[in-house]
């Protein structure tokens, strides 16, 4: 398969990347890892004109901690997410889910911001960001703005992008005391897969061995777009935590979903596995809050 | 320590640093002068009438050199077996799959080829299309090939002694069914190939085959060109497991393409044109009926099978064959009948691959015996020993096991496993399970009825005599044979293996049938044997009148001239030899043992080149019924497996944790490439198990055409692996080696089936056996 012809950009700085989709528009990609676009585009499923290439803007790489906040550049690889000691302190779900993402190969191409961009529900960063909170900055010319991860996806390869946009940073408070979070994606094989179900888990106590105050459930591959088990969550707010209430969460989860048949599996099996793997990462959340204390 | 010099060591292969460093040439490396870039253009519907096709917009886009239908090919059928020539190199009257093929272009570069396809117009008239074996036969079906009424492309009805009569003595009799699904066998390198058609009259094809020779054979009878005019060169190929072992379109499209243009024209599939060529393994549809004694004797298999076949033959009617004839062993089986039926549909064909014919079968028939076993309350391995035939025993369809370390293997995987302390006495939700399997170590006759050589080889010594030259048509295809048969040679002429240069995969340097039925290290082995023994003696009977001492008193060992007697005094050659190397500063010293490379270059003085032919073909083998040829071989492998495993019983996913294996490959010319072998083949067996699965939409569109959707195992699915080698020394065998190619695939896909079992309780007769697959059966158990 070949590439179709395009023109190729390499921007060295924000302003002109955003100074360039300003200027082409919907006629434009931003090329961060490409391991979708490439693919996408030699499957003629896009043809852009212009490819606006991230990689040599350097502050798209970097990824800090300020105060509580955690912020990560749209560029950063994959495989840079896997090693980050800062990542793995703060958000070890979103470690996990990095892990579970393609190959070696494709970890040290792909980015964080190409993974949230593509919009595929069945992406292995989004639920465990979501789970975090995470917000992300949408950059273009004239200003930016601060969107809730929940609010950017619209559906499959959806996002609340604009044509003259660029998703420049990811922003994550880190987790208050006594919460945690597990990450958990199943596909047919144990890697380089496309997810079957994901699921991410969060908790937070109001106490050590208190009662759970925050919840967040996001399951992937079973909507249009990552979905958040909001009966679940409503569950298990205010309860005690236990493997019986974990798998009562994972039953109410199962009618939070709406998968559909498709050739990867059918709809009761995936909304079967949400059962199970909200169970799983609810234990593996509390698993990580009992080991903090 | 071993006997041998060299084989049966754990040598490094030949092509290790070449392939390791990127310097091993693939067709995707290759480019020649003026060369041009073919693609061909294949059929959008299943099925279809073709009113009309249009090249002229094509051939004038500028950049295009040639375009070419059925009009410029010429209608000439070809196929595998010659019994049944059912493709031509495009189609003309109408297509029977999505990915047939109807025109080919030929142009500067790529792009302009692809431009060029989607310019070329085709009026369709479509038809109804059948997918599936029931619709095919169903009355009133459309029908593929007008010759075979209800898409029967083949059928087999045998029957070994009196199955039915044998019933009425069983104690236990046993039905199931069994169905597998269509693989691909996802080589990492697509086809791909170049044409060279030059002024003098000859067509060279560098080709991604496993069979130099049956596509030289398939280009001249369709292209109608003298064999002496047709060259085949296999490059470095990146795997094969059968689906190339014949010649394919684009082939056949870039050498018409040279020919029409004068020019090199390069052409390749891309991955998705891999499913649509197909080739690969068959979806079978299998029930059978075994009878057992009380004690555990088999007595009897009453066995029907149907297999989809796609639109063309292919291997076809090997494959349907194969099916039911390698049921005959390992174990003593007085009756047996056999009906097979291999169906046309509006699929891609599929063909030969790794355990041709006989991976589902055994997976049924495996599965079958343990679930007898169980019923008879004996241990499904005490069972299977029961029955095992010994070496010298010959099955009902007359296969002669010459050698046979079933009986070994078996204890090795019980031992290595330790199955006495496991079977049945593992946690719920993890599994042991077991199984066995054999198969031929080269087909006993080749594709085409002929009384050919299946294999020929030459050794040149170079004129220092320091160098062996081996030629062979042979294919090494990433198996290791290139390295097998340096090996032989080294071992057979007493030198070291970094003596021997090796060229093979090229029809100009003799015949051999190629890699595909586990046929190499037997029979291209034996005829580098062959040939490294009559260079051998014909540089010891230099020696032996010079030195005035019989043969039969020397001989070549580590490069060194071996005197069994008295040494007798061989200054005199000596002299001569460093007076032909003056100035040369490696020279023998006089205390040094006579060496080969003297030797020889004293033999060169004497004759000229030395050069040394070898040959091999089997002996006539097999019975006198219809079909009585396949499943014949100078000598069957065979292997056993014990698989352990977990299942989750949350969500059905099968881990795969450990794997015991044994097999007896004969003698092991290389050990390491042995355990390679067998390593692979469990990988192969593990994504066929538990993955794999070609899907189709309801209008015969291949969905999950990439390696993302089609699901072969990756590093983290593979278990650690158990390899122990078992040698039999195969009478038949050079060395007394027989395979290790496909045999090792046979029991990996039972043991796994039965494992499940003995984890979870429950037999499951579908593959793969995803985890919703699993979850499934699980959930309908626990509904009642």
């Amino acid at each position: 398969m070949l590439l179709p012809k395009f023109d190729f950009h390499e921007p060295l700085t924000l302003p002109e990347a955003c100074q360039m989709m300003s200027e082409f528009g919907r006629k434009a990609r931003p090329l961060a890892g490409g391991t979708d676009l490439m693919i996408n585009m030699k499957k003629k499923i896009v043809s852009p004109e212009h490819l606006i290439s991230l990689s040599r803007i350097d502050e798209l790489k970097a990824a800090q901690c300020s105060g509580n906040m955690l912020k990560i550049g749209s560029c950063v690889t994959v495989a840079e997410l896997t090693e980050s000691e800062l990542v793995r302190k703060n958000c070890s779900a979103l470690c996990t889910g990095a892990k579970a993402l393609g190959s070696p190969l494709i970890r040290n191409l792909a980015t964080i911001g190409g993974n949230i961009a593509s919009a595929r529900p069945a992406a292995d960063l989004p639920p465990s960001l979501m789970a975090y909170n995470a917000k992300v900055v949408l950059k273009k010319s004239s200003g930016e703005r601060l969107v809730l991860l929940d609010d950017f996806f619209k559906g499959p390869g959806l996002t609340e992008l604009q044509a003259d946009e660029l998703l420049t940073e990811i922003q994550i408070e880190t987790p208050p005391p006594y919460s945690g979070c597990g990450y958990i994606n199943m596909g047919i094989r144990k890697a380089q897969d496309c997810n079957i179900v994901n699921v991410a888990s969060f908790i937070s106590l109001d106490a050590p061995d208190g009662l759970i105050k925050t919840a967040r459930i996001i399951m992937g591959c079973v909507g249009p777009k990552h979905l958040r088990a909001c009966s679940a969550e409503t569950f298990l707010i205010g309860k005690k935590a236990s493997e019986e209430l974990f798998a009562q969460a994972g039953e109410a989860a199962m009618k939070d979903c709406s998968p559909i048949d498709d050739f990867r599996g059918s709809a009761e099996y995936k909304r079967a596995m949400v059962g199970v793997l909200t169970k799983r990462t609810l234990a593996m959340a509390y698993e990580e809050v009992r080991s903090e204390n | 320590m071993s006997q041998y010099d060299v084989i049966n060591s754990r040598a490094t292969r030949i092509d290790s640093q070449d392939k390791a460093t990127g310097r091993a040439v693939f067709i995707d490396d290759m480019k020649m002068p003026g060369m041009l870039y073919g693609a061909i253009l294949q059929s959008p519907l299943a099925h279809a009438e073709i009113l009309s096709i249009d090249t002229s917009a094509a051939k004038k886009l500028p950049g295009v050199k040639a375009a070419v239908t059925s009009q410029e090919a010429g209608l000439i059928k070809y196929g595998v077996s010659p019994a049944r020539y059912d493709e031509t190199i495009f189609c003309y009257d109408k297509v029977r799959h999505v990915g047939d093929n109807i025109a080919a272009v030929a142009a500067t570069d790529l792009e302009t080829a692809m431009a060029a396809l989607s310019l070329i117009k085709v009026e369709y008239r479509e038809m109804p299309a059948v997918f599936t074996v029931e619709e095919a036969m169903s009355d009133g079906a459309p029908i593929l090939h007008e010759e075979y009424p209800r898409n029967i492309c083949a059928e087999v009805h045998q029957e070994f002694g009196d199955v039915e009569t044998a019933f009425k003595e069983c104690d236990l009799i046993k039905t199931t069914s069994f169905v597998n699904k269509r693989q691909d066998a996802a080589f990492i390198e697509p086809q791909g190939c170049i044409a060279d058609y030059d002024l003098s009259g000859t067509l060279t094809l560098y080709s991604s085959t496993q069979v130099p020779h049956y596509v030289q054979r398939t280009l001249a009878m369709v292209l109608k060109l003298p064999v002496g005019k047709v060259r085949v060169v296999k490059p470095y190929v990146g795997a094969g497991f059968g689906i190339k072992a014949a010649a394919n379109h684009i082939e056949l499209a870039a050498c018409l393409l040279s020919m029409k243009t004068g020019r090199p024209v390069k052409m390749n599939f891309d991955r998705e044109q891999v499913f649509l060529h197909g080739r690969a393994r068959h979806q079978f549809f299998h029930t059978m009926t075994t009878g057992v004694k009380k004690d555990g004797t088999l007595m009897a298999l009453k066995h029907e099978c149907y297999l989809n076949g796609g639109a063309y033959s292919s291997f076809g009617i090997a494959t349907v064959y194969y099916a039911g004839s390698l049921l005959g062993g390992p174990y003593r089986l007085p009756n047996m009948k056999y009906d097979g039926y291999r169906i046309y549909t509006n699929l891609p064909a599929c063909g030969a691959q790794r355990g041709h014919g006989g991976v589902a079968a055994r997976a049924c028939w495996e599965q079958q015996l343990d679930m007898i076993a169980e019923e008879l309350g004996m241990d499904p391995i005490d069972l299977r020993l029961k029955n095992m035939m010994v070496a010298g025993d010959v099955t009902c369809n007359d296969l002669n096991m010459s050698s046979l370390g079933m009986k070994e293997c078996i204890e090795a995987v019980k031992e290595g496993s330790d199955w006495k302390n496991k079977k049945g006495r593992l946690p719920k939700g993890k599994g042991i399970g077991m199984a066995c399997g054999f198969f031929v170590s080269g087909a006993g006759y080749p594709i085409y009825r002929s009384d050919t050589y299946h294999g020929t080889a030459v050794i040149k010594l170079t004129e220092d005599g320091g160098t062996a030259l081996v030629y062979t048509a042979s294919a090494e295809i990433g198996q290791g044979s290139d390295t097998a048969f340096a090996m032989i040679a080294a071992e057979a002429l007493g030198i070291p293996l970094e003596c021997v240069r090796l060229e093979s995969g090229d029809t100009d340097f003799g015949v051999d049938l190629g890699a595909y039925s586990s046929r190499q290290t037997l029979m291209t082995g034996h005829a580098v044997k062959e040939a490294a023994e009559s260079v051998k003696l014909q540089v010891l009977e230099v020696l032996s009148r010079e030195l005035k001492i019989p043969v039969y008193d020397m001989d070549i060992k580590k490069g060194v001239i071996v005197f069994k007697k008295e040494k007798p005094d061989f200054s005199g050659l000596r002299t001569r030899y460093i007076k032909e190397h003056r100035g040369w500063t490696d020279n023998p010293a006089p205390e040094e043992d006579l060496s080969f490379r003297e030797a020889s270059r004293i033999a060169y003085l004497a004759k000229g080149s030395i050069v040394g032919t070898g040959k091999y073909k089997p002996p006539e083998l097999g019975g006198k019924f219809k079909g009585a040829t396949v499943g014949t071989s100078p000598a069957y492998g065979c292997s056993a497996q014990v698989v352990e495993l977990s299942v989750d019983m949350e969500t059905g996913q099968i881990a795969i944790e450990k794997m015991t294996d044994a097999h007896d490959c004969g003698r092991a010319i290389n050990r390491t490439s042995v355990e390679g072998q067998m390593e692979g083949s469990v990988s192969m067996g593990i994504g066929e198990a538990l993955y794999e699965e070609v899907k189709f939409d309801d209008k015969g569109r291949v969905i999950n055409a990439d390696l993302a959707e089609y699901k072969i195992p990756t590093a983290l699915d593979m278990p650690h692996v158990e390899t122990i080698i078992v040698e039999s020394n195969e009478p038949n065998g050079p060395f007394g080696a027989k395979e290790v190619g496909e045999g090792a695939i046979m029991p990996t896909i039972p043991a796994i089936l039965n494992a499940v079992y003995d984890a979870v309780g429950l037999r499951i007769f579908e593959l793969p056996l995803t985890s919703e697959r699993v979850w499934t059966a699980m959930k309908i158990r626990a509904k009642g």
